[in-house]
Formats: C-alpha cells, structure tokens, sequence
C-alpha cells in the first residue's frame, strides 16, 4: 500500500514491518495495537483495537431507571463512580428532577476525590514504569539519591536512610529472582533516561504512592459507604447530613467531616511534595522526547464539569473548561450541545458493530448497537487466532464517535488546553510555570509528555478544588441547610409516560456523556459514549483516525521488539477499554446468540 | 339408602366401613371422620397460618416507624417472633399429621395421597367440577374429603405448605446461623434457588398460594355444608359427618 | 507479614558459603538413604523462591478487584506483593507487556506446575466463540483454561468469577459465564462482591500463605469466615430493624437518625458478606452506615433481584413486572371475586332448587356401588 493521507491531517503507511503489542497492560481493560514500522524503526501507521465487550446497554433496557446509575458504575472501577454521577445526572435530567445544593457539593466533592486518587495511580502505578527503570535504582546511592529529592520538595521522607532501606528491600526483591509484576519488562532499555538516583527516587514513591491511594478513596467511603463502587443516589447523595440533632452518629457530622477534611488535607500535601516535584523532576530528563502529540495539537473536546451551582450546568457555572477546538484553533472555542443530533455522532464501519446504514453515524439517543464480530479480507489468522487485524475492515470493539465528524481528543490536556485558550487563570497560570520551569515551549504541551504533565497539574487543581468544596459544604451547613436529597420525584408515578435527558461529567480519562430514553417507568434506551471511545476509536467513514492511532504516529521506536514508546504513548491517555467498549441497545434489537463450538 | 363411602380403600377399612354400617342404622346418617387429632390439628394450623400470614406479610412490608429509642421497641422482634413461632407450631403440626396419616383413619390419609393413576378418581374429579360450574343439580357425597377437594389439598395445601416449612426454616437458617441444625435446610435449599433474595421471594409467593387455598377452602366448606346436604363445618368440629338426605 | 526467606538464604546470612550449604545438601540426602543426585534436587528446593507464584487474569470485568486488592490496609498490598505473593501476571498493574507478558504465563505453568495460584477477576463470555474478551489475539476463556490447568487452586475474585455479575444479568448478551462453569477439576475459592472488600481479599491470600491450606469453604465455594453471615445479621441498625424504625424517604428524620433501611430495598438481610463487620477502606464505613441500603452485590444474580429500591423482588415471569404481593393480591383478589360471584350463582340455584322441591321428590343420588 502506499501512503494514503487521513482527511485530519495524517499519512499512514503500511508496507513496513507490522508490530503487534497484545495485550497492552497497566490499563484498565482489553486493547490490542499494531503499528508499522519504516525501515529506521519509525511507526508509520497505527491500529488501536478495543478487545472486549460487554453488553451493558442491552442489560440496561427494561430497568428502573433509579438502578441504572449501579449498573454503569460497573462499567469501569477505576474511574469508580464517574459513570454513576453521569447516570443520575442523565436521569435526573430526562425527569426534570433538581437536587439540593449540599448534594451538587459533595457529589463535586466525590467527584474531586476520583480525580485526586485516579490520576495519582495512573501516574505512579500505570504509567511511571514506562519513564522510570525500577532495577537501574539499585545502582543508586542512597546519600545522593537524599539530596536529589531534598533539592526538589520537602517531603519529610527523604532521608539517606530512607532511601537505603528501600533499596535494600528492592534489592531483596529482584535477588529473589521472582521479580513479581516487575518481571519482563523492558528494564535497562535505552529509551529510559532517567539516573539511577532518580530511579530509585520514583521507585520508593511508587511504594509510598500506593500506600497513601487507599487513603483518599475514604472520601468516598464517608459519603457513599465504599470505594470502588461507592453508592449514588437519583435525586441527591444517600448520606443524610445530620450535625446536631438526635442520632447524628449515624449521619454526615463533624467527625465524619473532620475525617474528610484531614483526607483533603494528606491528599493536597501529598501531591503538592511528592507527585508534583517528581513530574516535574522527571519531565526535565525527557523534555527532548516530545512524541505522541496526535490529535493533541488540532482537535480537542471538553464537556466540563463540577458545577459550582446545583443544577446548573452553563459554562459559567461549570469549573472544568467546556468547548471544543477544531484545526489546531485556539482562538476559537466550539460551543457542545449534547442533544444536537449533529453534533455527537457514532460510526462503526470499522467497528464490529452493525447499522442498517453505516455510511452514516448516529446520535446517542438514537443508537444501535449490535454486535457484528467479522475480520477483514487482509486479516492475519483466523477468527479466534488474530495475528494483524485489517484496519481497512471491522477491527475493534470500540465505535468511532466523532464531533461535527471531527475525531477529538479528550482528557486531562484537552480540558488544559481548553482552558488555556480560554485564558482562565487557574489552568493557564500553572501550564506557564510548568513550562517555564522545565523551560520549554508552549507547544511542547502537544505530546506525551505534556499530557502527563496535564494530567498531574489537574490532580493538584482537584486536590485544592476538594478543599474549597468541603469548606463550601460545611457554610452551607452552618446557613442552616441540611437537606441533600430531593424526593418530590422519587415515585415512578410522578413520572412522564415519556422522557429522555442526558447526563454528562468530565471522567478523569475525558468526556463521559449518558443518554437515556425512559418509557413507562422503564428504560427504553440507554448509551454512553465514554472518553476512551474518544480515544481509542478506530477508523471513521471518512478514514479520520482517532487519538490513540494519530498519538503513535512518526514516533521513533528503539527497539520493536520492546516497543517501550507504544507504551509509554498509549498510556499517557490512561486508557479504559471496559468503558470504551460497551455500548447501547437499540428498541427491541435483541443480540445474536451463538454458541460456542 | 346408602352412604357414599369411599371404596377406593375398603378393602383395607373394615373397620371405618363397619363404622359406616352401624351408622346406616340411624335415620340420619352420619359417619365418625375425622378423629380428636386431625380435629386439633386442623384448628391449631389454622390459627397458626393466620399468624403466620399476618406476620409474614408485616415482615415484608413492615408498619410505619415508631418513635423513640430503639431499646424501648422491639415491634419487628416481636412480629418475627410471632411468625417464626406459629412457623414452627406448623412444622411440629405437619408432622405430626404425618404420623397420624399412619396411625388414624382412612380419612387421615388423604390429604397426602393423590390416587394418580385411577381413572375413577379423576373422572369423579370431573364430576365435582361440574358440580362446581353448575353443571350438576347434586354432589356425589363423600365419607372424607370429596376427590376435587382431595386435589385441591393433595397438590397445593400439603405440598405447598410442606413447600413453606422447607424453605421457612431454609430462612430462619440465615438467622441461626452457619453450624445450627436448621443450617441443612440452607445449604439444601439456596444452591436451588440462587441466592437468598429468591429464596424470600418465592417463600413469600407461597404465602399467597396458600393465603388463595384458604379462601376457596372455607368458602367451600361452608358452600358445601349448605348446598350438598352433608355437614362440613362442624365435622371438622365434632369428627361426625352427617349426611341430611338420608334422613328422609 | 514479613517476607519469608527461603532456607538458604537464613543460612547464607549466618554466614555459611554456598560450599558448604550444597555439602550440607548431600549429606542430608544421604542421611535420608538417597542417591547422592538427590543432593542437588534438595539444594534446589531449598532455594527454591518461596512465595508463590500467582497468575492474576482478568476477562469480562471492570478492573474494580484490582482496584479493591490495592487499598488492602492490612497487610498493605505492597507488602503482600514484595513479600508475601509472587504476582507475576497481573495485566493492570506489570510492567511488561505484549508477547513478554504472555511468555510468562508459560514460564510459570512449566517452572511451577501445580504450585501456583491462577486468581480470575472478570469472566470469560462464550458466545461469538469467545471473542467478546480477546488476549494476545485469542478468546481469553482459551487462556483461562490454559493457566488454570496447571495452577494448584483457582480464586474467583468478585462477583464477576463468581456469579457472572453485570455483565451476566439478563439477557447476558456475550454469555458471561462464571470461572466454576468452566474450571471443572480444580478447587476454587470464590471471593464474591463487587468488589471484594480489599481486607477479605488479601486476608484470603495471607490466609492460604500463613496456615499453609485452604479456607474452609461453604457449599457455595466461599470461604466460611468472611461468607457465613448475612450483613443483616451484624449491622450496627439491626436494633432499629428489631424495634420497627425505618427509614421511609430519602433524607427524612428517620434517615437522619441513622434508622434502619430495610424499607428503601436494603438487601442486608438476603447478603452473605463481611461488610457489616470488616467495613470498607480501613474500617471507615460500609454502605449502610453511609445511608444507602445493601444492593447485595455478593450474592449470585443480585442484578436480577432488582428494583434495589424495593424490599420485594420484582418477578418478570408473569409477563408483566410484578413483585409478589403484587401477584399474590391480584390473585387473591381474583379469587375472592370468583368466589363472590360463585357463592351468589349458588344461592340463586339453592333458592330454586328449594322451590323445586316441593313439587318433585329430589333425585336420589347415585350411588357407587
């Protein structure tokens, strides 16, 4: 094949040597991706397939509507009850049903504390393996390894002695030659850039990081009894607010309050001294590696979220960016309007999916999804030995949502870049330090690495946006306002025959929006159309490729046999493939049965 | 002037038949049915699914909440209590019903034996439902229960509520936990319904399957006692079935 | 729990050179009457890695039993990773991946055939050939069959390995289909939830490595002393349930005061799981505590036992949704009407039959005989 040129702006060539990373680990979910590499090891095309499906909206059909928030939580428990907010709030949308202020606050406040632990585990735990060399830390000296993280923070932990005792257990540990979730990793490869000081830095933070995670998801313990799958509620939050009356003990009161507040508290210090400094810290080793830019530098959506005010979701009252930009014009923000059937639009020509016309795309509330599992003619292997998908026919479980047609990108840098461009301070005045700091370019943001950088950045905005809305909770408290949920339409009866609404929030991965059409009580038509089907769509009608697809591209790979930068590219996006990879049953389109041999 | 007694089962009933012979003697016929055991044991279980249905139903629907401390109330405890003790009066009446299956009369078989394969018994089953639709002037009168009765109470009073004590002590198991003797019925019971949400749900539509019986059994009894002309209601209160007809 | 070290490594660290330990070796194959070979072989056991290897799948699933597993308080998970397991496949959180992460599966099913752990999290679905879930190319039930041949127990982590869970609640379009439906030869510990509290998952884990067996198990396959009471059975609101105080409303006084919710659908009292007792996140609340009812997400099917707002579990069979007191008063209530307009036609018939009577001698009945 010769190159052909996407109508967003890409040249895909496939006639080099075709690599295939399967499964791509450290995500949450099943994805496959195959690249072409050019005769100097440079990807030239890419194929991102979603590799998994479950069926949710075709579960959904028929339920309560008042259940449908459980049911999409378990979509994705890592983004843990991101798809629950965006349910009830769908839900509550389609029957016009407001919910008290306390409740918009701490659902901001829940909402806050996913972004806080979501990002903070991505980083460390999902992503800095693909930065960081955790066996060259063995080399390391402890003293130096000291003064390098004593120079950039000053977390307590820091000591020589610290740091040894650390290096002496990860010495235990690889000795034993059982090297657990380390073993087989592309250790010492030459894209790590890092000095074994700051491996080892990392390294004993990874650990810290993934002691201290279970501490912030107490939050949602405190107001939704559990974490993962914490438990929402239509009409308001389940947890009563009850500061001095009798029973208070078994409600929302001070000391359940205290405890959130000493979370928040942990949580800001812990991001502002360790996951901030070593961004940064590594960020300054790789800023000569500014791959993986994609879509990031044309095409970006936002829908926004944590409404400072309950009910209302205007941009004003929003406090994430909301907009879209189109062709790399910062200037010009996009206005989102989720009910316009033009606007949200789903294909899956290549998607193993079925439309009665798949030359067109469909509107969430209209969608179909019924499953269609064929391989192309150039496929390698068989249907259930797959050895190269053929990304000129069906290839991937995902569909192809697209804006206007546009293929966007979503996520922590769209909504930076967004906010950028709409001059807001508390997103532009960071990005500029951060820049300044590391000592680079505007346009550096458009790469990898710049959405990492984002995404931490937006972690340290959420920690301190979680404090402003506890201290807004506990105001509202004290006015005199206890109430926090609304229960004028908790009754089917009080329902229309007919409704449909749409919920939408900001998943820490990007745009999460729900659809829901109710008929007699029941759940007529259900779709979510999730960050990562942003991301990792395939193909469109048109040939536009999506983020995923567009961020591999022109990227050099050291060594293909241990393609570290797929990696390191693909999980900048922290991709969620169980989210991406359901989607909505029609009316009455029942899914094929087939049974196994 | 013959008493309808049941041949089915004569050849081992001399004794109920002579029963019956003696009685031809008198003017109005009447036939000694159901002995002091069946006769306690009818009322007891009868007041005890009463109970047992009030409770039950409260337990699933409780009343309204009731203020003050909860160490003051015990309004659902003592409601449970009510119900898991009629439950077990049930239980110990069944089976000792059982037993006197065995140990009494021809008429304390009954309601445990469904003669499946005579062709007679059905097509007396036939007869009663017409009798029931209209369709027939007069009954057939029976010593014990008639055979439409005898259906009724086979398939869905005995086991239905043998159905009930199953799975209510499969429930009361939750309670009493792992290791107590009534843990078998759990263990028994929950792998055949999935999960313990069925296993409530299905316990719960048995009280309405037995809460219809007893409105189509009283009804027919006291029906019955004024229609066919042979006693019914105080039967179950004297043992002696009188058959009004033949007195004349 | 502290890392166990092997036998070599306690006396290479009383300082005894590798010389002497292999000498050590086959002088005690000989003490024990074997051939000098077996020296080496007990050499080898000896410094065999002690923590067990285990293979952590993931099928049809949404990753929140990792997620759980990682806020384990006690032990901490990195502790039970660096010192108590050998977690070598594990697709969320390896550093490897694509074909190096598949190698190690077979590594592991031929260096430690049989004495290794294949943990499941998710499920495989049957349909379209197994191709709903796809690893490395392949229906992942392909790879859950391999890696639990050679394993020397399965866990079923959450709901999903358990049950089936979301995925498998009607109409179950990709026939998620639980572990023990298709692992048929090998003991499975089936942890349900979803997800699993963290502390009952990694107690399960300590467990198995501390008392060196299996836990004790129900007829369901759940381990006895996390899965044989109901949360009903230790929650803190059971007074409240006693004294008939309930919650009625969303955010009324009775909410407020922390009464019981068994009337908003609280499914306490049909859930068998620890979280009444164990609580979530450290101790920090579990779902009752923070106002919501139980939605029972342990037990088999609980998706189907919905509205979770109702005490009663609709029943669809009927054609139309109805829950059972629906049902049974509709039927009841047929009845009574039946019977009402059955005991009228009958005492029109009675009156006419009387009068009948008078001027014809009843029919004599027939008799059987």
């Amino acid at each position: 094949m010769v190159t052909v040129s996407t109508p967003n702006g890409f040249s895909l060539d496939n006639s080099g040597r075709r690599v295939v990373v399967d499964p791509v680990t450290r995500i949450e979910g099943h994805m496959r991706v195959e690249v072409n590499v050019d005769e100097n090891n440079v990807i030239r095309n890419a194929v991102s397939t979603g590799t998994m499906w479950r069926g949710l909206e075709v579960i959904l059909k028929g339920r309560d509507p008042r259940d449908a928030w459980a049911f999409t939580e378990r979509i994705c428990g890592v983004c843990t009850g991101t798809h629950a907010l965006t349910s009830v709030r769908a839900v509550e949308n389609a029957l016009n049903i407001s919910i008290p202020e306390n409740a918009n606050t701490i659902r901001n406040i829940m909402q806050l504390t996913l972004y806080v632990h979501d990002h903070l585990v991505h980083f460390y735990h999902l992503h800095a393996l693909d930065w960081v060399d955790v066996v060259s830390g063995l080399k390391a000296d402890p003293k130096a390894t000291s003064e390098l993280a004593q120079s950039i923070s000053s977390w307590p932990k820091s000591s020589p002695g610290y740091f040894r005792d650390v290096q002496a257990r990860l010495r235990k540990f690889v000795e034993s030659g059982q090297l657990g979730p380390f073993k087989n990793a592309y250790w010492g490869h030459e894209a790590y850039k890092l000095p074994p000081e700051a491996n080892l830095m990392a390294t004993a933070h990874y650990l810290e990081a993934l002691d201290f995670q279970k501490e912030i998801v107490k939050i949602h313990t405190i107001f939704g009894g559990k974490n993962p799958h914490p438990n929402w509620l239509v009409g308001g939050v389940p947890c009563p607010i009850n500061i001095d009356g009798n029973g208070g003990v078994g409600a929302i009161n001070i000391e359940r309050l205290n405890l959130v507040s000493s979370i928040i508290d942990q949580s800001i210090d812990f991001i502002n001294q360790v996951y901030i400094p070593d961004l940064v810290a590594i960020a300054g080793f790789y800023k000569g590696w500014l791959y993986g830019g994609g879509l990031s530098s044309t095409s970006l959506m936002s829908y926004g979220d944590i409404p400072e005010r309950a009910n209302d979701y205007s941009d004003k009252s929003l406090q994430l960016p909301r907009g879209v930009i189109l062709n790399g014009k910062l200037d010009e923000i996009h206005e989102v309007d989720l009910t316009a059937a033009d606007q949200v639009q789903e294909f899956v020509n290549h998607s193993w999916y079925k439309y009665a016309d798949e030359s067109k795309g469909l509107h969430p509330w209209d969608g179909v999804t019924e499953p269609n599992y064929v391989l192309g003619p150039n496929a390698k292997g068989t249907k259930t030995r797959i050895e190269a998908v053929d990304e000129g026919a069906k290839y991937s479980w995902i569909k192809s949502p697209r804006w206007k047609g546009h293929a966007v990108e979503v996520g922590p840098l769209a909504r930076y870049v967004i906010g950028y461009a709409q001059n807001k301070p508390e997103f532009k005045e960071p990005v500029d330090q951060l820049l300044k700091a590391l000592d680079v370019p505007v346009t550096a943001l458009f790469s990898t690495l710049g959405r990492t950088a984002a995404r931490g950045l937006e972690c340290a905005w959420a920690a301190e946006k979680m404090r402003y809305y506890q201290d807004k909770l506990i105001r509202t408290i004290k006015s005199g306002d206890e109430s926090t949920a609304n229960t004028a339409k908790w009754e089917p009866s009080s329902w229309p025959k007919s409704a449909k609404g749409v919920g939408f929030t900001e998943a820490p991965r990007g745009a999460l929006g729900h659809w829901i059409r109710i008929e007699d009580t029941k759940i007529a038509n259900y779709q979510a159309v999730v960050p990562t089907t942003w991301n990792g769509s395939p193909r469109d009608t048109k040939g536009n490729i999506g983020a995923f697809e567009a961020s591999l591209l022109d990227t050099p790979v050291a060594d293909p046999n241990q393609p570290l930068e797929i990696l390191r590219t693909l999980h900048s996006f922290d991709p969620c493939l169980a989210c991406s990879t359901h989607v909505m049953a029609p009316d009455g389109q029942e899914v094929t049965r087939v049974t196994v041999r | 002037m013959t008493a309808h007694v049941d041949k089915r089962s004569a050849d081992d009933e001399i004794a109920d038949l002579s029963t019956a012979k003696h009685h031809l003697q008198v003017r109005q016929t009447a036939i000694y049915v159901y002995e002091w055991p069946v006769r306690l044991w009818h009322w007891v279980n009868a007041a005890a699914i009463l109970v047992l249905a009030v409770t039950g139903y409260f337990i699933a629907s409780p009343l309204p909440s009731l203020p003050g401390e909860a160490s003051d109330q015990y309004l659902m405890g003592y409601i449970r209590f009510a119900h898991f003790t009629a439950g077990f009066v049930m239980a110990a009446g069944m089976v000792g019903r059982i037993y006197w299956a065995f140990a009494g009369n021809v008429h304390a078989r009954q309601m445990f034996v469904l003669p499946f394969w005579s062709g007679k018994f059905w097509r007396e089953v036939l007869i009663e439902a017409q009798w029931y639709a209209f369709l027939r002037d007069y009954p057939k009168k029976y010593v014990g229960h008639n055979p439409l009765a005898q259906l009724a109470m086979v398939t869905i009073y005995s086991v239905g509520s043998i159905f009930m004590i199953v799975t209510g002590m499969a429930l009361y198991a939750e309670g009493a936990g792992k290791g107590s003797m009534f843990d078998m019925a759990y263990d028994l019971v929950i792998p055949l319904t999935g999960n313990s949400q069925n296993l409530h749900t299905i316990h719960h539509l048995g009280m309405w399957a037995i809460i219809v019986f007893v409105m189509i059994h009283v009804y027919a009894a006291v029906r019955e006692d004024i229609m066919s002309r042979q006693s019914m209601i105080s039967t179950m209160v004297s043992g002696w079935r009188m058959f009004k007809d033949d007195g004349k | 729990m502290a890392r166990v070290e092997t036998f070599y490594d306690v006396i290479r660290r009383q300082g005894i050179s590798r010389r002497s330990f292999l000498k050590f070796c086959s002088l005690t194959a000989a003490s024990l009457g074997l051939a000098p070979a077996f020296g080496a072989r007990i050499a080898e056991a000896m410094e065999t890695k002690p923590r067990i290897p285990v293979l952590w799948l993931h099928g049809l699933e949404c990753t929140c039993c990792s997620e759980s597993f990682i806020r384990s308080a006690h032990p901490l998970v990195k502790d039970v990773v660096l010192s108590m397991i050998s977690l070598d496949y594990d697709d969320t959180i390896m550093a490897a991946a694509g074909h190096q992460a598949e190698a190690i599966l077979d590594e592991i099913r031929h260096e430690y055939k049989g004495r290794y752990i294949a943990a499941v999290e998710g499920n495989p679905p049957l349909n379209e050939d197994g191709m709903y879930c796809i690893v490395g190319g392949r229906p992942f039930v392909e790879q859950l069959r391999e890696v639990c041949s050679d394993a020397m127990a399965v866990i079923s982590w959450g709901s999903c390995a358990s049950w089936g869970c979301v995925q498998a609640a009607k109409p179950n379009p990709t026939r998620a289909t639980p572990v023990h439906e298709v692992i048929l030869d090998k003991p499975i510990i089936k942890v349900p939830g979803c997800p699993p509290i963290a502390e009952v998952m990694t107690g399960v884990v300590s467990y198995i490595l501390t008392f060196d067996k299996m836990p004790e198990l129900d007829r369901q396959g759940r381990p006895k002393m996390f899965y044989s009471q109901r949360i009903h059975d230790k929650c803190y609101r059971r007074p409240h349930f006693d004294a008939g105080q309930f919650v009625e409303q969303w955010d009324d006084e009775q909410a407020q005061k922390g009464y019981c919710l068994y009337k908003m659908g609280c499914k306490g009292p049909t859930t068998y799981n620890a979280c009444s007792t164990t609580r979530w996140n450290g101790g920090v609340s579990f779902p009752i505590q923070s106002g919501h009812g139980c939605i029972g997400c342990s037990e088999d099917g609980f998706w189907d036992n919905g509205p979770f707002y109702d005490r009663l579990t609709n029943v669809k069979q009927f054609g139309i949704e109805a829950n059972a007191d629906q049902i049974g008063g509709t039927v009841a209530g047929v009845v009574g009407t039946g019977i009402a307009a059955h005991a009228a036609v009958s005492a029109v018939k009675r009156a006419r039959m009387k009068s009948g009577e008078t001027q014809a001698p009843a029919p004599s009945t027939t008799s059987r005989d």
